[in-house]
């Protein structure tokens, strides 16, 4: 008993500091927000690229409200919603106070927001994979992941993150791209398919990639949140029933208490509700977009000046990608067959990914956003941020993760020489391009590299989950 | 065992490389370190001789056509500068007017422009942003201003778009025969200028009014011309400026004249010398260790020694120049280079220990320039636009008092200007040809950014291996620990084990905020009114070790106690320290190289030696006694003030020194928004602290 009061104590002192930590991240932004014109994040290739600026996006409103295509003049490439939504916001402004202040606690709340929506996710991740170990009798790995919340782990890895503060401080529309695909994922995870419909089809909507993530959000509908591989639960009934033939009852009693709480079976139904959802959302989402662009232009400009524009890489201006560089020096003769090729890069993973690594998607869903905001046209930090949260969800899978020291320590290092070697490049002028891309194509690798180390350990985690499961019964007999 | 050594044998060889590394880690370090301060030493002798390496350029291939006529003028210029100051009184306004009548007399164009001198002041946000991202000062004082005076040729074969810029610090109310000499030499060359057919780009010369500094005029002046300027400011300015009542003056517009986007700039000065020759002398630092583009130092030094037989120096170290060390391992150098030459005659490795010297005085002192991050001379404000600039300070042998010795040096100095002008003139792009990264050894020896980046690289070298090593280790530390505790199965330990760098991480973290803190302070304590260097920098102590205890009191001591960490705590604090410490000098090698250098020297082999101290006595060896002495000095003499306070002892002696000395110091660092400032407070100080936090640890 005592020990349960402890650790109900501590379960209190746990959320207690959450709470103050989240403030705490609120206030040092609030603080940020007030220096904005010493900082000028806002202009950072790191943080505003041709998609998430925030001027550029204040730039088409202000071609909007004078009669013209918000897509003239190839400076606005983001969604007409987001023009109709943010849009008054950036002209709006409050004597006495920073220009982009509305903006800003707007981005603010979103990131709140996301946090709160990554802690439930991390919530229920956690609990679906205590019960699933129970379920295989390890109990003891289930007890130490009842100790510290992954969800709160993930959350405040998400606000804390520099990149996620930069991305907020400095007026990208990334917090609320990122905002919609937690919330995808946060839908699918409490099977609720028309929430995750919504998330998916505005990320797509809103930076086309996450479309990818249709792969994981079906499966988490289909299959419940990441478990060990369904093999385990299948070998673990079979050795039960093989071992205790006499106790016959009690083990038909846990195979349909297994049956009940992790569905083997792939099961359809809010899969299909999910995609009847999804063509309700996308259709919605069209017309309104269609309304809003009726008069100038129409939805084919819209199309091209969005979709177009990230998937031809028009916009070769320096960022955080390697891609800028590359179409920067290809001949012109070239250009499509590795616009082909880069694209490709992205699809060609998601297959045996998710072969893989199907009993997990919402670690799928991590992988694959991972990814795509490494090959991405136009990366910034924004969609790093989002990545190293969901990271979080993992801290008890990964704990055996190769290189973690010297990948955070790598990511540190690069993070902050891409700054310098731009200054080096443009104000002083010692410096050339190259500088800035090698920055560019490290960073890449590290994220490369914590992509692949994190898929092993993940692998290597179910390796051990499964001698676990295999030499349990063996030591209860002896 | 089989089957580990079967799958040792399998892995790849670089990862037998680097676990080969790892585990020698100490004879990496000290091998590395050696070789780097070695490779450090013998820089004097790898330098190459300058070369000019933009062929465009051309140096000295036309005949001068600088002539006595126009030296003549010039010294009817000089003449009346110099009756003017005989009498003082309203000689500030009378000045300008009569060079900008000369001016203009000439056929240029003339305007005045009028600045208020901006006190330096500490922006702690600025470091890394353009030069034109800073907010314009609001609270200059209005009273005081000075005046520029601009002439612009507009070249003939022109289109405007490029420009030469000649500057002449001239104080009027003080300035001697020295600064009216420089005028003197700028203005013969200006009314060669105006009358020849071979000018491709438009030539400016201000006359920087230097009563309020040297940098300060001209930095203004090349903000006002590179923001644009609109209609309200301009007509500000023609308004409060009627103050001339000389009808000539009221003529000269005070709104800013353009011409296009500068290829070079020279600034011109004049010394008294004290030596037996003429010498020009080269200052080419610019701020945080910027240097002009190797080339135009390589035009102006080929042109005085080869074309007016000038002796060009650049500064020196004085009293490296006697000091004994440095003269015996120069005699070792050469006669290392000479057993060399016996092996393969090809290697050009020896130079004499005399030379090494020099090329030693001088290598030091352009890395010292370098390092402070404070520009030598007004033409550090170009570097900040990206135009190349030096500044020339002639020193005669005799007083400038005989006219014909006058005369023969306003032609040479002329000459000289006119060749590196004809040279420049040539260029059809910018500089970029040669080298942006050196150091020099001697006016015409140099060493580039790859050979000197070796010796940097070495001696950093061992930070990687090392903070790997430590981490490796306790990683095998960690396993043998838990099967010890598997008897009370504390999976939560186990996963927290492996994460539980991220603690030392997070201290090192909190370590770097105070660091931010720190340097932060010198800002509000500045604000205090009427106080001295001695108690600004008490204060700024006392402050500090406050902020430290709270920091800690907020942010470290909660999660330390809830799961106390095992033994190789420290180790993990140390491989989180060096790694940061790493990333640290690999950033400031690029922003500064000479900084890192310098700051590499003093703390790498402090970082690598950290040690607990108690350890230490417990182990009663040799060894330990010996890391323990080390530590310990190390641990004093890399305090910042502490070493400061020891290289001012060293090179001024310990007698005249003040606690103050250090605050004004760090504040001539801040005010000229020095890198290093932020290196010392953000880098070197948490580095500094978390060696004795780990020094000091209770293990």
């Amino acid at each position: 008993m005592e020990t349960k009061k402890e650790e109900k104590k501590s379960k209190i002192k746990q959320t207690s500091s959450f709470w103050v930590w989240v403030t705490a991240s609120v206030i040092f932004r609030l603080i940020l927000i007030y220096f904005p014109k010493n900082l000028n994040f806002s202009s950072r290739p790191e943080v505003a690229t041709p998609v998430t600026s925030i001027r550029r996006l204040a730039e088409g409103y202000w071609l909007k409200q004078s009669s013209m295509s918000p897509y003239a003049g190839s400076m606005y490439h983001g969604s007409p919603l987001l023009l109709s939504l943010i849009g008054p916001l950036t002209v709006k402004r409050i004597e006495g106070q920073p220009n982009h202040l509305l903006c800003s606690l707007l981005f603010l709340l979103a990131d709140v927001v996301s946090a709160m929506l990554i802690r439930a996710t991390g919530q229920t991740l956690q609990m679906s994979s205590c019960l699933s170990l129970k379920s295989l009798d390890l109990v003891e790995l289930s007890k130490n992941s009842e100790m510290l919340s992954s969800g709160d782990i993930a959350a405040l890895v998400y606000l804390w993150n520099p990149f996620t503060i930069v991305a907020c401080v400095g007026l990208s529309t990334s917090p609320i791209e990122n905002l919609v695909v937690i919330l995808s994922l946060y839908g699918a995870c409490t099977r609720l398919p028309p929430l995750a419909a919504f998330g998916w089809v505005m990320g797509t909507h809103l930076s086309l990639y996450p479309g990818v993530l249709i792969i994981p959000l079906i499966l988490l509908l289909g299959n419940g949140p990441d478990a060990p591989p369904r093999k385990l639960f299948l070998q673990r009934r079979c050795s039960k029933g093989g071992k205790n033939p006499s106790s016959d009852s009690s083990c038909q009693e846990e195979e349909l208490f297994n049956q009940s709480k992790l569905p083997i079976t792939f099961s359809w139904k809010p899969v299909i509700h999910f995609l009847f959802w999804a063509s309700i959302w996308s259709v919605y989402v069209l017309v309104l977009c269609g309304i809003s662009v009726k008069q100038n232009g129409g939805m084919l400009e819209m199309f091209k000046s969005t979709y177009g524009f990230i998937l031809t890489v028009e916009d070769l201006s320096p960022n955080i990608g390697v891609l800028w560089y590359f179409f920067a020096e290809v001949f012109e003769f070239f250009r499509n067959f590795f616009l082909i090729v880069f694209h490709m890069n992205i699809l060609v993973m998601i297959l045996p990914l998710a072969i893989r690594l199907n009993h997990r998607p919402c670690f799928l869903a991590f992988a694959y956003i991972a990814i795509s905001s490494m090959l991405k046209s136009y990366p910034s930090v924004g969609d790093s941020a989002l990545y190293l949260g969901l990271l979080g969800w993992f801290v008890f899978e990964l704990a055996d993760l190769q290189f973690s020291f010297f990948l955070f320590w790598g990511c540190v290092g690069v993070s902050l020489l891409s700054p310098v070697m731009h200054n080096l490049w443009i104000w002083r002028g010692t410096g050339n391009a190259n500088f800035y891309y090698a920055t560019a194509m490290a960073f890449a690798c590290f994220q490369i590299v914590l992509v692949v180390e994190s898929v092993s350990a993940i692998l290597n985690y179910d390796r051990k989950l499964r001698k676990l499961s295999i030499t349990k019964p063996v030591d209860g007999k002896s | 065992m089989a089957e580990t050594e079967v799958s040792k044998k399998r892995k790849r060889p670089i990862v037998r490389l680097a676990v080969l590394l790892l585990s020698h880690s100490v004879l990496v370090s000290v091998i590395c370190c050696t070789a780097g301060v070695f490779g450090l030493l013998l820089l004097p002798v790898l330098a190459k001789n300058t070369y000019i390496s933009e062929n465009a350029l051309m140096p000295g291939s036309a005949s001068s056509m600088l002539s006595n006529q126009e030296v003549s003028e010039a010294n009817k210029l000089i003449k009346e500068l110099n009756n003017l100051h005989s009498n003082p009184l309203g000689a500030t306004t009378e000045s300008h007017g009569i060079v900008a009548k000369y001016m203009s007399n000439l056929g240029a164009q003339v305007n005045n422009h009028k600045f208020h001198p901006q006190l330096n002041q500490f922006h702690p946000l600025h470091f890394f942003s353009g030069p034109d991202s800073g907010v314009m000062q609001e609270n200059s004082t209005r009273s005081l201003y000075g005046i520029n005076t601009v002439g612009i040729i507009r070249a003939p074969r022109g289109d405007g778009k490029e420009a030469i810029v000649l500057v002449t610090p001239y104080n009027a109310v003080k300035g001697g025969v020295r600064e009216t000499l420089s005028l003197g030499i700028a203005y013969s060359v200006f009314s060669l200028l105006t009358r020849v057919t071979w000018l491709a780009k438009d030539i400016i010369w201000l006359v920087a009014d230097s009563q309020y500094g040297e940098y300060a005029p001209v930095a203004a002046w090349l903000r006002d011309y590179h923001t644009p300027a609109f209609s309200n400011l301009d007509s500000l300015n023609t308004e409060t400026c009627h103050v001339g009542n000389n009808n000539f003056e009221s003529k000269i517009s005070y709104g800013i004249r353009r011409s296009g986007t500068m290829a070079a700039a020279l600034v011109l000065g004049v010394a008294y010398g004290n030596e037996n020759e003429d010498t020009l002398g080269i200052y080419a630092e610019a701020s945080n260790g910027q240097m002009p583009n190797l080339d135009l130092i390589n035009i102006v030094h080929y042109l005085a020694v080869h074309r007016q037989g000038l002796r060009v120096k650049v500064e020196q170290f004085h009293w490296l120049l006697n000091s004994k060390w440095v003269k015996s391992l120069g005699e070792v150098f050469e006669s290392l280079g000479k057993m060399v030459k016996t092996l393969n005659p090809d290697w050009k490795l020896g130079i004499s220990a005399a030379d090494y010297v020099e090329g030693a005085a001088t290598l030091a002192s352009s890395l010292y320039h370098q390092a402070l991050g404070v520009p030598t001379g007004p033409h550090g404000a170009f570097r900040d636009y990206q135009v190349d600039a030096i500044t020339l300070e002639f020193s005669l042998r005799i007083s400038f008092d005989r006219l014909d010795r006058r005369n023969d040096f306003l032609l040479h100095g002329g000459r000289l200007i006119e060749g590196v002008i004809r040279s420049v003139n040539n260029l059809l792009e910018k500089f970029h040809q040669s080298f942006f990264l050196y150091l020099l050894t001697s006016p015409s020896k140099f060493v580039s950014v790859g050979v000197y980046m070796i010796a940097f690289a070495l001696l950093v070298a061992p930070l990687p291996v090392v903070a790997a090593s430590l981490y490796a280790k306790t990683l095998d530390l960690n396993p043998t620990s838990e099967k010890d505790k598997s008897a009370t199965s504390n999976e939560l330990g186990s996963v927290l084990q492996s994460w539980k760098w991220l603690n030392s991480v997070k201290t090192v973290f909190v370590v770097h905020f105070w660091g931010a803190t720190v340097s932060l302070l010198p800002y509000f304590i500045s604000q205090i009114p009427d106080s001295d260097p001695t108690t600004n920098f008490s204060v700024w102590i006392l402050l500090s070790i406050l902020s430290l205890e709270i920091l800690r009191w907020i942010l470290v001591s909660p999660s330390s106690h809830i799961y106390g960490l095992p033994q190789g705590e420290w180790a993990t604090l140390k491989s989180a320290t060096i790694s940061s410490f790493f990333i640290g000098l690999g950033l400031m090698s690029v922003i500064n190289f000479a900084t890192a250098e310098i700051g590499a020297l003093l703390m790498v082999p402090m970082a690598l030696m950290a040690h607990p101290l108690k350890l230490d006595v417990r182990g009663q060896s040799l060894r330990s006694i010996l890391r323990m002495i080390c530590n310990l000095v190390l641990g004093v003499i890399t305090f910042p003030p502490a070493t400061f306070f020891v290289f001012k002892g060293v090179i001024e002696g310990f007698s005249g020194i003040n606690a103050g000395d250090f605050w004004n110091w760090v504040e001539s660092l801040w005010a000229w928004n020095s890198a290093t400032y932020l290196y010392i407070g953000m880098v070197h100080l948490p580095c500094w602290v978390l060696c004795v936090q780990i020094l000091l640890h209770p293990c």
